[in-house]
């Protein structure tokens, strides 16, 4: 029975254990790391560069297991539960604000000052971690969003100059409207890809902020109306079935020519001349546009990192040893280089780290990766703005509340201003559980 | 041989018995007090079924009644600290509309997919039955739905509705039917994805069907030819009755597996646009895994066990075949 299995797989959730590795304590002397890059490319890269640390003779060696992002919140908390949950996890934001309550994390406050003082960590980079007067990862990559424009394509639609503010992208996605071209292709399905590239554009006028100084929900402001009412305006010049929308359709339409501009993070960069048909001087790429009044830069910004799980303190040494190991200077490119242009350095000796700008895609690019750590400085993500730590930030992004809204207003026809009120109570009722 | 062997007796699990002591000839016992004997059948039957009651009662009433628990608590993330509070979750969970609202678009995916897969699945074996190369041929080839996962049938119906590129989106365009958003649109979506998970599974119907079909002697249909009988009255008459115990169990075992799926709807639509395609499964699932309310799921899964147990016990009450 349906209801069976689910209840099935809530127990198997609250009392299963993971696969994975010994964090919880034992004999065995290699660490295990599980991340949730599945792509068999990034899988590969990382496997050198653990084998290249593997064969410095490590007291803890390290080996990796590929997770799904799908399942890892049950795999965590199940694998938590039994103790066997793996000495390194990797993690985002809000993920980290998930796993914390289990109870397995542990401070990473002395490695990541003594990385920052070595490195130089990005601000962004370090903040979404601090709380409790603590740091609860290690910063690994950043990823931010630009705007990703067809240059043959704005052209030929009579667009010379890069769309810089909401009016000029408007009409450069107008002008690029054709027959069977898009002149954007935006994602609406319920998804994080569609929470992400609406989080872009509410930075940009001054709202990314969803709570106030206390913690209490702030979302139903003119300033949020507004952003998504220009956003169901650019989807006028979408590909009609973009409701259903994630990640891969817009940059498929991106590639394939049928259409002109897309918002993204920079796995833009890597597939385009093979996919595209087109030489790399095709490809543009922008700060994310802001409204001519009262704008302001900004782009969501992902800094990923790495939780230390283990609970014996040697264990726990060894793997910090291991990201400290990442993150030196003749590593960290490789690392970076997983997904070139995709995964960018959040310190400042990896930005001008030889073994991440030699890679051709960084090369080929350099001006679109240029603009890329430029627009990460401006990067924020909601739950952690100016510093703030919302503990609750899970209950809102795994809902997709963002995309629900649009949906709302895009697909049902729901007035602007109701369907953020109605976002806003789905946050209430999100953070207060 | 024993007097037991040789005279079977009659009564529980006598005849079982009869036979099991058939099996060790030569063996001369002392027969034993007729109470002593039952009792020692009885346990031997209790240890027969013992392995099979511990599985399920491992993997099916421990699950179920942590589950019914769980219900009983108010956690949130999956396996963190939380109080039990009776039956407040469930009052909670019982009181949503939109719980309601997916327990009525599970009715719509359960009834579609009846329908649909048991038409296709109909049609498919009477075709699959006619003689002929290409019937043959199909009776392999028929089963490729059925063979292919579901992510990739999820990918496969993405890229042939997809209004760039899409083979459906285009054909429909050249006789001029534009602007249809398969997954898109509210209108749409739940009727598509019936539609794809229905190509999915229809195979395995078809071949159950086809089956069952093979068991109806040729006789039969002979005798209503002599009489007579057309085709439509032979379907109606002969084809259909001989195939109702066949009907009712895919009915049954069908229409609770079709309940039961979330992974085709989430891989497409993660129950949108808008909530249109939100079925009770992909609600629960999210209750549990994105809005991380873990009793809310459970009291919700409960609400469901009891709500199909409901559907099932009709089921067979009414549409049970008469036996013959």
């Amino acid at each position: 029975m349906g209801a069976a299995a689910m209840a099935l797989a809530l127990v198997a959730a609250g009392c299963g254990g993971g696969s994975g590795g010994p964090g919880g304590g034992g004999d065995d002397t290699t660490l295990t790391l599980w991340h949730m890059e599945q792509p068999p490319h990034r899988v590969e890269a990382w496997q050198k560069i653990i084998d290249d640390y593997n064969a410095t003779d490590p007291e803890f060696p390290v080996e990796q297991q590929v997770q799904d992002w799908n399942q890892i919140y049950s795999k965590i908390a199940g694998a938590v539960q039994s103790q066997t949950q793996p000495d390194i996890l990797f993690t985002i934001p809000d993920f980290t604000t998930y796993v914390r309550p289990l109870g397995a994390v542990q401070p990473v406050t002395d490695v990541v000052e003594e990385l920052d003082s070595e490195h130089g960590f990005l601000e962004a980079a370090t903040a979404p971690y601090r709380d409790d007067d603590e740091y609860w990862a290690v910063p690994l990559y950043g990823m931010v969003q630009m705007l990703w424009y067809r240059k043959d394509l704005l052209e030929k639609a009579g667009v010379t100059e890069a769309p810089q503010t909401w009016e000029e992208l408007r009409a450069a996605a107008e002008a690029g409207t054709a027959d069977g071209q898009s002149g954007i292709a935006l994602p609406a399905g319920k998804n994080l890809a569609t929470d992400q590239v609406i989080y872009s554009f509410l930075l940009t006028n001054g709202a990314g902020q969803f709570f106030t100084e206390d913690g209490e929900v702030d979302f139903d402001k003119p300033e949020v109306v507004e952003t998504f009412e220009f956003y169901d305006q650019l989807m006028d010049y979408s590909p009609k079935d973009s409701a259903n929308y994630s990640w891969g359709e817009p940059q498929a339409a991106f590639n394939s020519g049928a259409a002109t501009m897309a918002v993204e993070k920079g796995q833009y960069l890597m597939p385009f001349e093979e996919e595209s048909g087109r030489p790399a001087a095709d490809l543009g790429c922008e700060f994310i546009p802001q409204p001519a009044e009262g704008g302001q830069p900004g782009s969501i910004f992902y800094s990923n990192a790495a939780m230390v799980m283990s609970q014996d303190e040697e264990r726990a040494e060894g793997a910090e040893a291991f990201l400290s190991y990442l993150l030196e200077s003749d590593t960290y490119g490789d690392f970076l280089n997983a997904e070139p242009g995709l995964f960018l350095p959040l310190t400042e000796d990896g930005k001008t780290a030889e073994s991440w700008t030699s890679h051709e895609v960084i090369s080929t690019y350099r001006e679109c990766v240029d603009k890329m750590l430029e627009q990460s400085e401006t990067g924020a993500l909601f739950g952690f703005v100016d510093g703030q730590y919302v503990d609750k930030i899970g209950n809102v992004s795994g809902q997709n509340i963002l995309a629900q809204v649009i949906q709302r207003i895009t697909v049902e026809g729901e007035d602007p201003a109701d369907a953020v009120a109605w976002g806003e109570e789905q946050m209430k009722a999100a953070v207060e559980e | 041989v024993t007097r037991d062997a040789a005279l079977p007796t009659v009564d529980a699990g006598g005849a079982d018995t009869a036979q099991m002591e058939r099996r060790v000839p030569g063996v001369a016992r002392p027969p034993l007090p007729r109470r002593g004997r039952a009792r020692r059948e009885k346990l031997f039957g209790i240890a027969l079924v013992s392995p099979l009651v511990l599985i399920m009662l491992v993997i099916i009433a421990f699950p179920l009644a942590n589950t019914v628990l769980l219900s009983l608590r108010n956690q949130g993330v999956i396996a963190s600290p939380s109080a039990f509070v009776g039956f407040d979750t469930y009052r909670k969970v019982l009181g949503d509309p939109a719980l309601w609202e997916a327990f009525g678009r599970s009715g719509i995916w359960l009834a579609g997919n009846l329908v649909v897969q048991t038409i296709l699945a109909f049609v498919t074996a009477l075709l699959l039955q006619r003689a002929g190369r290409w019937s043959r041929a199909a009776r392999t080839w028929v089963l490729l739905p059925w063979v292919i996962p579901t992510v990739a049938v999820a990918v496969i119906w993405q890229w042939m509705t997809n209004s760039n590129y899409g083979i459906v989106t285009k054909a429909l365009g050249l006789v001029g039917i534009d602007g249809v958003q398969f997954f898109a649109d509210p209108t749409w979506a739940l009727p598509t994805l019936i539609v794809m998970n229905s190509w999915h599974w229809f195979p395995l119907g078809a071949v159950i069907i086809y089956g069952a079909l093979q068991t109806i002697p040729e006789e039969v249909y002979e005798a209503a030819a002599v009489d007579g009988a057309n085709a439509w009255t032979t379907f109606w008459h002969i084809t259909m009755p001989l195939l109702q115990p066949v009907l009712f169990a895919l009915g049954l075992v069908g229409s609770l597996w079709s309940f039961n799926i979330v992974d085709s709807i989430y891989l497409v639509t993660r129950g949108g646009p808008a909530g249109s395609s939100t079925t009770a499964p992909v609600q629960i699932y999210d209750t549990a895994f994105k809005a991380f309310r873990a009793s809310e799921a459970a009291a919700a899964s409960v609400a469901a066990i009891v709500l199909l147990g409901i559907l099932a016990w009709l089921y067979i009450r009414f549409a049970k075949p008469e036996e013959a």
